[in-house]
């Protein structure tokens, strides 16, 4: 058999089953019962995405189950393989979706199944900053638990985020290795078919990020193939099904990698390729993805990955914690003169964690000192605000909050290789020389585990500082700068958007600000974020600019014609996919509702975060829709064009809790309004318009009073 | 795919139309007239059944004389005329081969001739047997010539280059008695065979047909090209442009045509000279264009970039502009048409090698010797010429497409390198490229080459074959005016991908190649048979097994003949849309078609139908999938 009749082979194994499965669903439950995958507004998304046409109940999905026989086609060529593998891959979602029938949570821990499109809006920023290099998708049993374990960990290490499916997850369970989508290793699930999962979000991504319409096939390979830099390790022995499934993975650009050898002929350079030699499949894979690894070289006794940024430390596991908000802790950047700093120092000012007892809390701080000609203090916010990633990369770290109100735990384990209190000086150093290269000359880094010290310091030295930049945020206005700066840096995966991003506007995936483009400029002047000028102003209302167009224009290659600044309406700005937060209008309250990405349920508009998310993005303007960060809700600038923060009637109650010390703020300069958020509903308020409008009109909410918006 | 599109014969043939109107302005003739007052061609003639190689005759062969005087009969005559054929093919080719290895014999570090790639050179140097260690890289050359020179004329054995291929080959070839002698004798050899009372048995004129085409590509082809290579640089993928629309109106046009990449080489190198783009603009002009056409083009494409304004049937079309300030010409495939065409412009006609000398041309002798200032001086007669064009008659078609050309076997073993694994790959072998075909994802590829024949519409069948090969994942190599063709019609580009099946679509994006691989001129044809050969070689099969088919649609020279029995003769089928003169002979054609594959595992096809044709060829690549089990 050739490698062609094996594909169509397994295809029609496939096919044979999906169709007995609706056949007998059907059976069961009439053609007219709903199926769904949950949290998605893309059902049936690579369905979706392969035609453009949804399936909302078992009788559509015998139909699609038609279309998807159309593209089994039998002449010996490439494009059938990679159609059928595309048809296999389609009924695999088609079997997998059977199984969330009546709201079914077929998946348990470990595996996860499907995967929302929150979690994909999640990928898009780590994956565009190379902080997530690749994904791998690891298919079978490798021929050892542990071969198969220190694949996952070689993966893991590199920050590639990994997912499972078959025996591999077993394997992981055998050896007690810890899973889950916060290390960056997804178990989806035993079943072959679950391998849709991750081709689901590969699929979504396109259609987010990529503005590639539903049923643009072509497009959609085009774009997986290019930008999404995954590939398959699949363990021996594959069978018809697995490498039809392969022929789909291929077909979408991802490289399948195996050490099956007993099919003749079936290597194919750079995309199927057989490695008898598990050991090098890391490697095999990462040459034949095109995958680079930034390596920083840290001098500490445990792994560093952007994989073990999610990892939670249980009480349990804890061999020390330090903790802001009970005892003094800070972290802090300060800049002094070169003469001041010697390169690579690290002191350590009290005890060692070796002296401080099994789960005991104490007081840290470090000061980060550095030095350069071109160092400016306003990066040092900058820097800082990368510390909480720096340090929870760290394999057995984790941190959480800023400034003096950090918690730091370390692992037994990790304390147990060695870690001690110098390391967090070694991280610190290595990723801010490594990063800020082109500011940073020298850099030495100070630990604090002396109480007093902590104390003394934080009064003298941090408050102050923090003191100071907040002043200085409070009066950096978009009318106090000359400047504006562009941020492409999402282009990897949404070709055609920009950002513009001002003082009072921050990118929209919340993890670029003015002074982190700035920095990022002054890095790397070709860069992502580029200096915009804004000297010809056409429309003050809605912040429009003729040097802003000018630059949109260029950076989107043409895509883009006119953005505003501050209009959700006129010309909005355009979203990439990764948006923290997005607005859409609300009609009959004359305001808006803003869902975050973490908000799971329904909106008064009637959609969820992912419908309303799937409504924008792709860099295409949507006027009456806005991705935006957290941040911005609480700007003068938002939505200044049709009235501001007033229009702002419905918010999730986790996300006004967040925002509303400086929402607050805001509307009382602006409007004079006291408590404006006891104004705004949440969904233990309303999650329709009517009840909404009710809860407005009895707070008096300024909105209703407002000019209509459309 | 962005505004990319390919360029259509119906394009071509408007863009010569309205060239042929600035022709009768002036009084012009045109090979279109001239085909049309040689038809009908003689029959006699098209059947190969007319013989004059004796002065009893001519005899013609009909049903009531089926003999000549001497008594042959009409396959004697075929198989004799087809030899003959054959031998001014292999002649032609190998002669260009001994000028490049003189031209090699004349290197001096401080001369114009240099060796560009003393890797290659030395390369070769040990494949032949020869000492390397120390010794200074001209020195080498000179002794590298002289044994190239040698295999011209060696009293006994084969010819070097055969060692390059797989031993199956070399016993095949052994046992048939068609293993390749010195090449002047298997020339000689022919036109003797051929001589009133010689041979008449169409066996032994076929078998010596395929011998002596054998010596032009495992001998004289091969050394043109190989020490062009060492000479002139061995070339790597470059990005060029083809089709008249290349030739620049604001400029002096230098057009160079014909084979020998020695001449224009010197060309170039002095239109890009400071000092004569300096005088150029002191004559009133912007620059200085140098484009091709023919071969020659495909050579300086190849290793400068050099744009290339046409093929064959576009060498007139090119003074049509009445922008051409000088054609200047080499040897073979030079219409003296010219001639009289360049009276009716301003052109200069410059011939430049004794072997091709033709009326109402300036002949300005060209040697390795006086290779500089000759080339010098013919820039500059062109610069000076640009104030006698007559600007009403200047028309330059806005017809051009991208091309990335250059890719040698040394280029594509690179390419392939580059999608090769180092975890479970070695370098510098085919494997990669044996991989895709193995799996099927290529289904196989062809050597498309040849020229332009007025009697299939012109580029039409090159392009079409070509187009819908690369449909079926089967990829193309081309030379010749057959990759001009391809070039003219924007399948060279890279975004041609878009036109190809998954399969190939797939290689080009990885490999990033266009579809259709320019590996040069006509002589660079023995770049194809070092192909295959490595490809067999590293697959352990036999040339004749690998899905590899020949392809000459529109073929019209003798040296395309001697091309297609050394391409035959080495394991591949060749397709034809032209029939070679020998349909008056049941006999040869039967050989032709089908009994020589008993001697060399390969045949011809002959079909005139295009559409059949490629069929032929896809069916062909299929049944030697299947009889592998791929």
């Amino acid at each position: 058999m050739t490698l062609f009749d094996i594909a169509f082979s397994g295809n029609d194994t496939v096919y044979g089953l999906t169709e007995g499965a609706i056949d007998a669903a059907i059976a069961q439950y009439g053609a007219d019962k709903a199926i769904a995958f949950p949290d998605t507004a893309y059902s049936l998304p690579c369905y979706y995405g392969v035609t453009g046409t949804k399936v909302g109940n078992l009788g559509e999905l015998k139909e699609a189950l038609g279309v998807v026989k159309t593209l089994m086609t039998r002449e010996k060529r490439l494009n059938d393989v990679f159609m059928s593998g595309v048809a296999t891959a389609l009924c695999a979602e088609f079997l997998e979706v059977l199984k969330y029938i009546d709201g079914a949570t077929p998946y348990e821990a470990p595996c996860y199944g499907h995967l929302g499109d929150a979690t994909i809006r999640e990928l898009g920023v780590p994956l565009v900053t190379g902080d997530i290099p690749g994904v791998a998708v690891i298919l079978g049993a490798a021929p050892s638990a542990e071969e198969g374990v220190a694949l996952v960990k070689s993966y893991q290490a590199q920050g590639i985020l990994v997912t499972l499916v078959g025996g591999i997850i077993d394997q992981c369970e055998e050896l007690g290795y810890k899973t889950g989508a916060n290390v960056r290793v997804i178990p989806l699930g035993k079943d072959v078919t679950s391998v849709i999962h991750v081709v689901s979000v590969a699929v979504r991504a396109a259609l987010i990020f990529g503005n590639i319409k539903g049923g643009d096939a072509a497009g959609l390979m085009e774009y997986t193939f290019k930008r999404v830099p995954a590939f398959v390790n699949a363990f021996s022995p594959l069978d018809p099904v697995i490498v039809a499934c392969g022929a789909g993975a291929i077909a979408l650009g991802f490289p399948v990698i195996t050490n099956e050898t007993s099919f003749p002929n079936i290597s194919v350079p750079k995309s199927l390729i057989v490695q008898p030699d598990v050991s090098k499949f890391n490697a095999t894979s990462l040459e034949a993805r095109d995958i680079k690894i930034k390596i920083t070289n840290i001098d500490i006794p445990v792994a560093f990955a952007s994989a073990f940024e999610g990892e939670i430390i249980r009480r349990g596991d804890m061999q020390v914690e330090f903790d802001g908000s009970r005892v003094d802790c800070f972290e802090l950047v300060t800049t002094k003169d070169v003469t001041e700093v010697e390169d690579h120092k690290i002191e350590l000012i009290g005890p060692d964690i070796d002296e401080f007892e099994v789960g005991s809390k104490h007081s840290i701080a470090y000061v980060v000192e550095v030095a350069g000609k071109s160092m400016q203090s306003d990066f040092e916010p900058v820097f800082e605000r990368k510390f909480h990633s720096y340090l929870n990369c760290v394999e057995g770290m984790m941190h959480t909050g800023q400034r003096d109100m950090i918690r730091i735990r370390i692992s037994k384990d990790t304390f147990n290789a060695g870690f001690r209190a110098k390391h967090i000086g070694e991280v610190l150093y290595a990723k801010v020389k490594s990063e800020f290269a082109a500011v940073v000359d020298k850099c030495q880094v100070k630990i604090y585990t002396d109480a007093e010290q902590c104390t003394k310091l934080r009064h003298e030295l941090a408050i102050p500082s923090f003191d100071k930049r907040d002043e200085r945020l409070n009066t950096l206005t978009d009318e106090g700068v000359d400047v504006y700066y562009s941020c492409i840096m999402c282009q990897a995966f949404s070709p055609s958007h920009v950002c513009v991003v001002t003082p009072e506007r921050l990118g929209l995936c919340g993890a670029v600000s003015w002074l982190d483009a700035k920095a990022t400029n002054e890095l790397d002047p070709q860069g992502p974020c580029q200096v915009i000028t804004k000297e010809k102003v056409i429309d003050e209302r809605i912040g429009e600019y003729e040097d802003v167009n000018e630059a949109v224009r260029k950076f989107s290659q043409g895509a883009l014609e006119d953005v505003s600044l501050y209009s959700i309406i006129e010309k909005p700005m355009t979203s990439c996919g990764c948006f923290e937060c997005i607005c859409g209008i609300e009609p009959l309250s004359n305001g808006v509702c803003i869902a975050n990405r973490e908000y799971a349920g329904m909106t008064p508009i009637g959609m969820t975060f992912p419908e309303l998310a799937s409504m924008t993005g792709g860099g295409v303007q949507t006027p009456g829709f806005m991705g935006h960060g957290k941040h911005f809700i609480a700007s003068k600038k938002f939505m200044k064009a049709e009235g501001g923060v007033a229009r702002i009637v419905w918010m999730p109650k986790d996300l006004k809790e967040q925002v509303a010390e400086r929402l607050n703020a805001t509307a009382k300069e602006m409007y004079d309004i006291d408590n404006f958020t006891d104004m705004i509903g949440d969904e233990t308020v309303a999650e329709d318009p009517e009840t909404l409008l009710a809860f407005l009109e009895e707070k008096g909410h300024p909105a209703l009073s407002m000019e209509p918006m459309m | 795919m962005g505004d990319f599109k390919l360029t259509t014969v119906e394009e071509f043939e408007a863009a010569t139309e309205r060239l042929l109107e600035t022709g009768k302005k002036v009084g012009a003739d045109a090979w279109q007239y001239r085909v049309k007052n040689q038809t009908p061609h003689c029959k006699f003639g098209e059947q190969g059944i007319c013989c004059r190689i004796c002065s009893m005759g001519p005899c013609r062969i009909t049903p009531k004389a089926p003999r000549g005087i001497c008594g042959c009969d009409v396959h004697g005559i075929v198989a004799r005329n087809y030899l003959k054929f054959t031998a001014g093919g292999a002649a032609t080719h190998s002669d260009h081969g001994r000028e490049i290895c003189h031209t090699l014999y004349c290197t001096d570090p401080n001369g114009a001739y240099k060796v560009k790639d003393p890797e290659k050179l030395i390369r070769i140097a040990k494949e032949w047997g020869v000492e390397t260690e120390g010794k200074d890289i001209y020195d080498l050359a000179h002794e590298m010539a002289l044994k190239a020179l040698e295999e011209y004329g060696k009293p006994f054995g084969n010819q070097n280059f055969i060692k390059r291929t797989p031993q199956h080959t070399q016993d095949l070839w052994k046992a048939q008695e068609v293993a390749p002698r010195a090449i002047d004798r298997e020339v000689s050899s022919s036109l003797h065979m051929t001589h009133m009372g010689c041979s008449s048995k169409p066996e032994a004129l076929i078998r010596q047909s395929l011998r002596v085409g054998l010596a032009d590509g495992w001998g004289g082809s091969m050394a043109g090209t190989e020490f062009s290579d060492v000479l002139f640089g061995t070339p790597k993928p470059i990005d060029t442009e083809a089709n008249l629309g290349v030739m620049n109106a604001e400029n002096v046009n230098i057009v160079v045509h014909g084979h020998d990449p020695s001449l224009s080489e010197m060309v170039c190198e002095y239109a890009d000279d400071p000092e004569m783009i300096a005088y150029a603009k002191e004559m009133g002009a912007k620059g200085i264009t140098v484009s091709g056409v023919c071969c020659t083009s495909n050579e300086v494409a190849m290793r400068r970039g050099i744009p290339m304004a046409g093929n064959f049937l576009q060498q007139e079309n090119v003074v049509l502009t009445g922008a051409c300030e000088a054609i200047v010409v080499d040897v073979q495939c030079i219409f003296p048409a010219l001639g009289p065409l360049s009276k009716c412009f301003h052109t200069k006609f410059i011939t430049t090698s004794p072997i091709a000398q033709m009326p109402d041309s300036e002949f300005i002798q060209f040697s390795p010797e006086n290779a500089d200032e000759n080339a010098k001086a013919i820039v500059k007669l062109a610069i000076e010429n640009f104030k006698n064009r007559k600007p009403e008659l200047v028309h330059i078609p806005d017809m051009k497409q991208k091309a990335t050309v250059g890719y040698s076997l040394e280029a594509i073993v690179k390419v392939l390198d580059g999608v090769t694994n180092s975890q479970v790959d070695t370098l510098g072998t085919t494997k990669p490229l044996i991989e895709c075909i193995t799996s099927g994802v290529l289904r196989g590829a062809v050597a498309m080459v040849g020229c332009n024949n007025p009697k299939v519409r012109p580029d039409t069948a090159h392009i079409e074959l070509m187009k819908k090969l690369i449909a079926n994942d089967i990829i193309v190599v081309a030379s010749g005016c057959s990759a001009q063709a391809a070039a003219k019609a924007g399948l060279m580009d890279k975004r041609a991908k878009d036109l190809c099946g998954a399969g190939l679509k797939r290689v080009c994006e990885l490999a990033d190649i266009p579809p259709v691989l320019h590996m040069g001129s006509c002589v660079d044809i023995s770049r194809m048979m070092n192909l295959v050969a490595e490809l067999a070689k590293d697959s352990g099969l036999n040339i004749s097994q690998l899905p590899v088919v020949g392809c000459a649609p529109e073929w019209m020279s003798e040296k395309a003949v001697s091309i297609g029995n050394y391409v035959v003769a080495t394991g591949i089928d060749t397709f034809l849309g032209v029939d070679p003169y020998v349909s008056g002979s049941s006999e040869v054609a039967e050989l032709l078609t089908g009994g020589i594959r008993d001697w060399v595992e390969a045949a011809y096809t002959v079909e005139t139908d295009i559409e059949k044709l490629v069929d032929k060829m896809i069916d062909r690549i299929e049944e030697k999938r299947a009889a592998i089990g791929i």
